[in-house]
């Protein structure tokens, strides 16, 4: 998988526009319970941290799932849930480094970013660029560039 | 006709009962929504003539239609109550987290009533509703209680008041989290006198869209119309303050107390470089794609420490120009109002008219206890802590300016309010269009924020002998994307002569405010510009699946104006009370003074527009009855 979700926090504003598009997307409803993507925030400091799925190489969700539910998928790298093979253990819920597979107490089953089969909505629908979906190589050359500039300003 | 998912739950603290009802899908068609719910429920649940602090009185919140989805700006709720400020309608719209949370939580509306025989507050998480006792919390300042509540009840979002609420300070705010809040027309007193210190809300359930796609469709279209809107960029950057220069160029801000025009250095004090001096990050409400707030840190000088979400042109205008202080006590003055949970523009108000009694040698040091004086900072602070505390003639201006001023000789002729609230940031002596006649026509008394031309510009300021009109001042491009039925619009609008006609303007400014406070967008000029009833129609029946027209939307709000009217009109406002203080008419500022007369045709014009009685001002019949407003009896 050479894409990623990349996340500049500077550039977060704190809206959730992109936890109700992805709640919207996936299960119809505006709910940022329910979104795959959540922001977490820090409003005495003006200081928020979008959290998504990091599409571990070694992921832990797969590793503990016992029903088989979870795979990561070797071609495009991505890790989804199979919803009928879900039986609502939560373990993935547990193993996940970063609080983010989720359960979904109506449906009885656990939930995860899918990137929207390849055009994830969160990345569209942001506004301040804080969410970009992009080749690894693109995102961290433009953080490169950020800093080359910083030293050829000081120069 | 489609169910409405969305819930009204009453709360009676006088019994400690709960109650959750249906909203009717015919509710939702006639008042949309937001304020529309609002005026309904106060018009059918408060007796005429209650005390706005007795147990008659009923403390409505409710989040707008469009709340909680991704649609740009859709933060908006709306707390009304009969205000202790003007003896009628109270009402007061804040955005941020609170009406998400309380949407989500699966309500549309909140409604309080009764009072409470001790402290509590109420604390709503889905389903479980509890009222809960507020003994440790009572006298505490707003963000330490935030700071208890939020470790208390995690994720929730907070509306509290302060200890001005509770002291029934008349121009109290209720407080939303530690830094926005529903300011103007005293709901926190209303709150205090119900011995409630706080609601905090979470909600897990969220709101299901009754067609998913076609609303992301009206989120995108609603993003795309906004970031085309010809002042999009400089609202990112500067936020509100954009307009401070230019109205103190026209001499028209309110700077001490209604005396002066402008100040020196203006610019320096209370204009955009104070952003790029103090302002760092930018801080958006739920949903917005503006992020018009700014992060402000203080980390030298007097108020160093200071931390928090600042620099918005209605309290850089209120105590920067109204009361004549520099920026970091203007940013200090903004603390101690979010803290002690004061409005901004009234205690500006209040703060000047006391300063300029001094001056006038009405009051003196002995009445006061020091020496005030306009830009003393020290004073000013003393004074809004003597006012919280209710301490000496504290005591009196927590009353507000209007009632204050009938202790003092002369004094109404520096309460510079309209309908018993102080009026904000702009001398109509100095500039006169759509914004100010709106002073006198808002249905909360003397206010700026229910009546804003939508193309509202900032470039020219000329003033027209009869008061009627004002310059369009833009290219034909932004005439023809304006969202307006075409024939109103050139009614309203003559491109030709490049004139805007004020009351025609007023009449549609009003309900398409009106329209954004019931489905719960917000007013910046961005928004404004671009966003009206068509795609706002779209977006509403993607997500109720409630059908509207833009014409029906319009009408649902124009209805709830009228109905607010007739509240006012029931608790007894006059037709003369739609006046401003008597010094725009008789003292001049740069040669200037207001025609009454000019004026009152005006209104007159106005009032035929909108199907009222030109003397009185009264709902003509064939008004209510096109409104479905006819009262029962008549």
């Amino acid at each position: 998988m050479d894409k990623l979700i990349y996340i500049d926090h500077q550039k977060c504003v704190g809206c959730a526009t992109c936890e109700m598009v992805c709640s919207l997307v996936h299960e119809g409803i505006c709910s940022p319970s329910l979104s795959r993507i959540r922001v977490v925030r820090y409003p005495t400091q003006a200081f928020n941290v979008p959290i998504t799925c990091a599409f571990c190489e070694f992921p832990p969700c797969v590793s503990v799932c016992p029903s088989g539910a979870i795979s990561k998928n070797a071609q495009n790298g991505e890790v989804a849930i199979n919803s009928i093979l879900c039986i609502g253990c939560r373990q993935c819920v547990q193993a996940c480094p970063f609080g983010h597979a989720n359960f979904n107490f109506d449906q009885g089953t656990a939930f995860k970013c899918d990137l929207c089969g390849g055009n994830p909505q969160c990345v569209e629908y942001c506004w301040t660029e804080a969410l970009q979906y992009l080749p690894l190589e693109r995102a961290l050359g433009e953080k490169r560039e950020a800093v080359a500039r910083n030293m050829l300003g000081s120069t | 006709m489609k169910d409405y998912s969305g819930k009204i739950m009453e709360i009676d603290l006088s019994h400690g009962s709960i109650r959750i009802k249906d909203i009717e899908a015919q509710l939702v068609r006639q008042y949309i929504g937001g304020i529309g719910f609002n005026a309904r429920i106060l018009y059918d649940e408060i007796p005429i003539g209650a005390d706005p602090f007795g147990e008659e009185n009923v403390l409505v919140f409710a989040a707008g239609t469009l709340v909680g989805t991704p649609f740009p700006t859709a933060s908006r709720s709306e707390a009304s109550a009969k205000s202790p400020l003007t003896g009628g309608f109270g009402t007061s719209n804040s955005g941020a987290f609170f009406g998400l949370q309380l949407k989500t939580a699966g309500y549309d509306v909140l409604v309080i009533k009764g009072k409470s025989p001790q402290p509590v507050y109420i604390s709503i998480n889905d389903e479980d509703v509890k009222i809960l006792s507020a003994d440790s919390l009572w006298g505490k300042e707003c963000w330490e209680c935030v700071d208890y509540l939020e470790k208390k009840h995690y994720g929730s979002e907070i509306a509290l008041i302060g200890p001005a609420g509770e002291n029934l300070v008349r121009f109290a705010s209720i407080e939303n989290g530690r830094y926005d809040g529903w300011g103007r027309t005293g709901l926190g007193a209303v709150m205090g006198s119900k011995n409630l210190k706080a609601i905090t809300v979470k909600g897990t359930k969220g709101r299901k869209a009754h067609d998913p796609q076609a609303l992301l469709n009206a989120v995108k279209k609603g993003q795309q119309l906004i970031k085309s809107a010809s002042s999009y960029h400089a609202f990112t950057e500067y936020g509100t303050l954009n307009a401070s220069i230019p109205y103190s160029n026209f001499k028209a801000i309110s700077a001490h107390n209604f005396t002066k025009g402008t100040l020196p250095n203006w610019k320096e004090i209370g204009g955009r470089p104070i952003v790029d001096r103090y302002g760092s990050r930018h801080v958006a409400c739920q949903s917005c794609i503006i992020a018009c707030g700014h992060w402000v840190e203080l980390s030298e000088g007097k108020y160093a420490g200071i931390k928090m979400k600042d620099l918005e042109i209605t309290p850089v205008m209120s105590f920067g120009a109204t009361v004549g202080l520099n920026t970091e006590a203007i940013i200090k003055a903004c603390e101690l109002c979010q803290r002690y949970g004061v409005d901004m523009v009234s205690a500006g108000g209040v703060l000047g008219f006391a300063i300029e009694l001094y001056k006038q040698g009405i009051i003196s040091e002995d009445d006061v206890g020091f020496e005030l004086d306009f830009g003393d900072d020290e004073a000013a602070f003393k004074l809004f802590h003597m006012i919280i505390n209710r301490e000496g003639i504290g005591d009196i201006l927590a009353e507000g300016s209007k009632r204050a001023a009938e202790q003092f000789e002369q004094g109404d002729k520096y309460a510079i309010q309209v309908k018993g609230m102080e009026i904000p940031m702009i001398d109509p002596r100095g500039r006169w269009s759509t914004w100010t006649l709106g002073m006198l026509t808002n249905i909360r008394g003397g206010d700026h924020l229910r009546c804003r031309n939508p193309v509202e510009n900032l470039r020219f300021n000329e003033r027209d002998e009869e008061y009627r009109k004002e310059r369009f001042g833009f290219k034909q491009t932004m005439y023809e994307k304006l969202d307006m039925p075409e024939e109103l619009k050139r009614k309203t609008i003559d491109l030709e002569n490049d004139i805007t006609y004020i009351p025609e303007m007023s009449k549609w400014a009003e309900d398409l405010i009106n329209l954004y406070n019931s489905v719960g967008i917000c007013i910046r000029p961005p928004v404004m510009e671009k966003v009206g009833p068509t795609i706002i129609a779209e977006a509403c029946q993607a997500f109720t699946g409630i059908e509207f027209t833009p014409a029906e939307l319009m009408e649902s709000a124009e209805r709830t104006w009228n109905l607010i009217k007739l509240f006012n009109l029931r608790e007894g406002e006059k037709a003369e009370a739609s006046k401003f203080p008597r010094r725009f008419y008789e003292e001049e500022l740069n040669g200037q003074v207001l025609d009454e007369g000019k004026i009152q045709k005006v209104l007159e014009i106005y009032y035929q527009l909108r199907g009222w009685d030109p003397k009185t001002g009264r709902p003509e019949r064939a008004t209510l009855k096109r409104l479905q407003l006819e009262q029962p009896g008549e």
